[in-house]
């Protein structure tokens, strides 16, 4: 056995190592003169040194290290962060460890023009994302949201509806920011929705209005945006917890922080089948522009509540929206490619990003306060629920929750605070077909 | 309308959008909420008069004994576990140790008991 490998090696390496001196075949044929022998052997050798060398050179100009510019280096600096913030602090880490992980994928430094980047068509990464640029994955993940979410708190006090509303000035405000900053209108249309705090809102109305494929009316193509749009509305929505407990103890005082709600009444199974086919045909009568959004959303409650289609509720809550999240977030990190993502607009956008948040937080606070004027005694609503109008599913509604707590240890706002938090979802969907039908 | 409106500053056009937009959200919000406030009793109403009654079953179901178990207790209890459950991880040390086990002499398989060496 050992002679048997021994002599296996030998000859390889004999077959590797004859080009150098000249063994081959073909040379031995050429044997004429000693002179054109030696030319032969010479020029060979160095041709196979060279050759070598030459391929380790265009290999190295292949590799990450020579075509690595500083903004791929900073982007994976930000994907690692990503990654961190997830694990370490659990902020909405389905999200961020995927975007995470799709940063650092897009900002792998490559050569241009072998169809792997997720700008070139053709790569696979390219196929992926056209669920994100053609709008597709949105829709998906609301049907998934619309099965897992329990209105019923929505229909026992639909007064709590206002909330959501009152959250969307967020969205107005930051569209004209936007606007008084420079951006044309449609590009503003998709930054200021990002104060609708909902990322499948956020990317379907950008993949419509800032897609870098529309062309104004005056001739000029409209900006990419999805990329740090998506980024900034779902790297916003994690940071919620740190955004709005400040300002609720600066808006809210302490006297009304401890409000006590009255508990939801009872509703029955028949309203709450009734609810998703009635809010689908008036919402949608009132904004046929959303109704990709809000016709699945909608659907998918209708789903859940029916009773009867318990196994495609049951996939549209789980496996579904599981599937398109991983996509969505991958191809969404991904889209944030250095030479793409680094510019002023980002900076901006992450601006005005900010700013939203704590408009559409204040505003949905102030608009309880207001509530409040109204209503009497037992009704009285907790202004800091006004907070959850924001959508951030579910995490707005638990910041209120723990900060309704730190007041009054026995005071359970969850609940009560899931009515304008769904809300806000069905407010910011509104808010996007509204500005698409005008915009779009 | 596009066409009007670009004609102008957009700015102002954004100021248009602004209140045209918000007018909107709260309207439709409000008819979905005065509907569900409103609306609805009516309509569960109706059904029962049509149905004559017949949808009584619910109500025959006796809650009294827990009339103090409220929603917003079992959401609570519900975010309880949800946190309970999902901040449980086992953590496993990540090192493996291999230990050698000492066996005692077995002669099975000795060579020196084989049909071959004849002592």
């Amino acid at each position: 056995m050992k002679k048997l490998i021994l002599v296996f090696s030998v000859l390889s390496l004999l077959i590797f190592i004859r080009p150098v001196f000249g063994l081959g075949a073909d040379t031995n044929s050429t044997n004429n003169t000693s002179v054109s022998t030696t030319q032969v052997e010479l020029s060979e050798g160095e041709g196979v040194f060279d050759g070598a060398l030459n391929g380790i050179k265009t290999f190295y100009s292949y590799t990450g290290f020579a075509n690595s510019s500083s903004g791929n280096v900073i982007m994976i600096i930000i994907g690692i962060v990503f990654i961190y913030l997830g694990i370490k602090y659990d902020y909405e880490p389905l999200l961020l460890i995927p975007i995470g992980a799709g940063v650092i994928l897009g900002n792998i430094p490559f050569v241009a023009g072998n169809q792997t980047g997720i700008y070139e068509t053709g790569s696979v990464l390219n196929y992926l994302y056209f669920g994100v640029v053609k709008g597709i994955y949105p829709p998906l993940i609301f049907l998934g949201i619309g099965a897992m979410t329990d209105f019923s708190s929505l229909i026992a006090n639909p007064k709590l509806m206002l909330l959501g509303g009152a959250a969307q000035i967020g969205v107005f405000a930051t569209f004209l920011g936007a606007l008084y900053l420079g951006f044309n209108l449609p590009e503003s249309g998709a930054i200021g929705i990002i104060g609708g705090a909902d990322g499948p809102t956020a990317i379907f109305l950008s993949s419509k209005l800032a897609n870098g494929v529309n062309i104004m009316p005056d001739g000029t193509t409209v900006k990419n945006l999805i990329g740090p749009i998506a980024i900034a509305a779902y790297s916003y929505m994690a940071l919620v917890p740190v955004i709005q407990p400040p300002l609720m103890r600066l808006l809210i005082s302490k006297k009304d922080r401890k409000i006590r709600m009255k508990p939801p009444r009872a509703v029955t199974q028949k309203e709450k089948m009734i609810f998703p086919v009635v809010a689908l045909i008036l919402t949608t009568f009132i904004s046929p522009s959303s109704l990709p959004l809000l016709g699945m959303l909608f659907f998918g409650n209708l789903l859940k509540e029916s009773g009867r289609t318990e196994r495609l509720a049951d996939t549209a809550r789980t496996k579904l929206i599981d599937i398109v999240t991983i996509l969505l977030g991958v191809t969404v990190g991904a889209s944030t490619q250095a030479d793409i993502f680094i510019t002023k607009d980002s900076m901006l956008i992450f601006g005005l990003g900010a700013t939203s948040f704590v408009i559409a937080t204040c505003g949905g606070l102030l608009f309880a306060k207001f509530m409040n004027l109204f209503l009497k005694g037992d009704n009285k609503i907790n202004p800091l629920i006004g907070a959850a109008g924001v959508s951030a599913v579910p995490d707005s509604a638990r910041v209120v929750h723990t900060e309704g707590l730190k007041s009054d240890p026995t005071n359970y706002l969850l609940m009560h605070a899931m009515a304008p938090n769904v809300s806000g979802v069905i407010g910011s969907a509104i808010a996007a077909g509204i500005i698409l039908s005008f915009l779009g | 309308m596009i066409h009007i409106l670009l004609t102008t500053d957009p700015i102002s056009e954004g100021y248009v959008i602004l209140i045209t937009g918000l007018l909107i959200v709260f309207s439709a919000l409000i008819t979905l909420a005065l509907f569900f406030n409103f609306g609805l009793p009516i309509l569960l109403y109706v059904y029962k008069i049509i149905t004559k009654g017949k949808d009584k079953k619910v109500s025959e179901i006796k809650v009294k004994s827990d009339s103090g178990f409220t929603g917003e207790i079992s959401a609570v209890i519900g975010a309880a576990v949800h946190m309970y459950t999902s901040e449980q991880h086992d953590f496993e040390s990540a090192i493996l140790t291999i230990k050698q086990v000492k066996k005692p002499y077995s002669p099975w398989s000795s060579k020196i008991y084989g049909t071959q060496n004849r002592l």
